[in-house]
């Protein structure tokens, strides 16, 4: 019996650590099962119907930010490691009047900062419109939603585009490039839009009214979605909703357009009544 | 990432007002250089990955070059090949005119879209923006990083770590107007074969200009517009 060997004090010390440590090891035991059952939670999570069709086309923003609340809280860096002060520089489309207030994420810029509450009435859903997490390049599993783009859960075609495309001179009969012709127009989208392809932003996710009115007072506010830099090289081909005054015959161009938006993105009827000028 | 050197902040003033001047227009390089991957004899082991991710020191999270596993069809006709793409180096990027630091720039040399992270104050606009998910988030660092092509490793006359990893030779850089062609010798295209410019479920190349090639599957292949 080698404890027969310790002195009576050494052997009480022995005892009281056994006594406090079982406490503690049963502690991380039930931690770890703790643990382990988080991971179960995160895939129940990952394959909760909100993440799917229809559900997810139905959701309301508060069902997505009970979890991805992030989205709206995280904020940009005081400094960029190298010491930049956020505030201290902009980009070229920042320099835009309408381009007000600090420098911010790119989903609160889209969802809460002013100008975007004001005219925008943008929803999770509306881009995000669900994907299958089993497939890494969407549309490739037997249960795949949706044809993606690869590596993107957002399809950048059918939303971002709507607003960051390239204007397209040929087509809307300018001269040039509008960035060399501005100054002939008075640098004003409304010289020729008060009369041409007047019936506008008549989408769900826009205040068309709230757009036609800040508009109104500062030409600039255009810039701040379009065009003041477009992103990326292509048009957005918009729906060639009819307006006051327009022509029958369409251009060759047009032939194939859409007349009307995705039905997901059409106005609620009653508003639409209200807004919706007669051609 | 330096954390703890000290600032010279006339030379971080200098060096801004030069990058903010390369941002408002992409360059058009003399050569640009551009990745080509063959899809079908790529094994998915994803070595260029995990290369990747220890020369960039990368956390979890982060993958700058990403393998695709593709997988589908009913039997007997199934199908499975690999697509695999990193930063594309487009020739008119969408991450570069986002970014409100000047933090994205393109080179002028080798059209490499580079970013200086110690620049990024974590907008996470540019990784919105890219049509091909290239900007990838460090959650740890709060900033946004992505693929150069390993500049260092080019500027030493020596070919990107993805690259260099592959076992099977499929990844393979070189110029894109070459490579597109078919006149740049590289083990990642065999005889007879012909590089497309883009691959079923890719994001349409016409946004941005991508500078990417794919040998494609017969079931990747779309229309080339």
């Amino acid at each position: 019996m080698p404890f027969r060997f310790f002195p009576s004090r050494l052997r009480q010390l022995f005892r009281a650590a056994l006594l406090l440590g079982l406490p503690f090891a049963l502690w991380q035991l039930w931690q770890a099962n703790r643990e382990g059952d988080g991971s179960h939670d995160l895939w129940r999570a990952t394959y909760d119907p909100i993440h799917f069709a229809p559900a997810i086309l139905q959701a309301r923003d508060e069902d997505c930010l009970v979890c991805h609340r992030e989205v709206l809280l995280d904020r940009v860096r005081e400094k960029s490691p190298a010491g930049l002060p956020a505030q201290a520089r902009r980009a070229a489309y920042q320099e835009v009047s309408t381009y007000a207030g600090e420098q911010e994420t790119f989903h609160r810029r889209h969802l809460v900062t002013p100008l975007a509450r004001e005219l925008m009435d943008l929803r999770c859903n509306t881009c995000h419109v669900g994907h299958e997490p089993r497939d890494e390049a969407p549309g490739t599993s037997a249960t795949a939603i949706r044809q993606g783009s690869l590596r993107k859960q957002v399809d950048v075609e059918s939303t971002c585009l709507k607003c960051h495309g390239r204007l397209n001179p040929e087509q809307m009969g300018l001269p040039g490039p509008w960035p060399e012709v501005k100054a002939a127009f008075g640098d004003s989208c409304l010289s020729c839009h008060a009369s041409i392809r007047s019936v506008r932003h008549r989408v769900n996710y826009l205040k068309a009214e709230a757009i036609e009115a800040a508009a109104a007072k500062d030409s600039e506010i255009c810039h701040g979605c379009h065009g003041g830099r477009a992103w990326y090289r292509l048009s957005y081909p918009y729906p060639r909703h009819p307006w006051p005054g327009s022509e029958s015959s369409l251009p060759a161009w047009a032939k194939d357009r859409a007349t009307e938006s995705e039905a997901r993105f059409l106005p609620p009827p009653t508003v639409d009544r209200e807004s919706r000028q007669k051609p | 990432m330096a954390r703890n050197r000290k600032i010279d902040h006339d030379e971080l003033k200098a060096a801004l007002e030069r990058k903010l001047r390369q941002t408002e227009q992409a360059a058009r390089p003399a050569r640009q250089l551009g990745f080509v991957h063959h899809n079908v004899d790529c094994i998915g082991c994803r070595a260029c990955e995990i290369a990747c991710k220890d020369k960039n020191g990368l956390p979890p999270g982060p993958r700058f070059r990403r393998v695709l596993p593709i997988e589908g069809g009913r039997f007997p006709d199934v199908y499975a090949y690999k697509i695999n793409m990193a930063c594309n180096h487009c020739a008119e990027p969408a991450c570069l005119p986002t970014c409100p630091t000047g933090a994205i720039w393109k080179r002028g040399d080798n059209g490499v879209v580079d970013i200086d992270s110690s620049l990024c104050i974590g907008c996470r606009k540019c990784e919105a923006a890219c049509p091909y998910g290239a900007p990838q988030w460090d959650p740890q660092e709060w900033v946004v990083k992505k693929c150069n092509m390993c500049i260092d490793e080019l500027e030493a006359g020596r070919k990107p770590y993805c690259v260099m990893a592959c076992m099977m030779r499929v990844l393979d850089i070189g110029p894109i107007e070459d490579l597109w062609q078919g006149r740049w010798p590289t083990t990642a295209v065999g005889p007879g074969e012909k590089p497309v410019r883009q691959v079923r479920h890719m994001a349409n190349p016409e946004l941005t200009g991508p500078s990417i090639a794919f040998v494609a599957h017969r079931k990747g292949r779309v229309d080339e517009r």
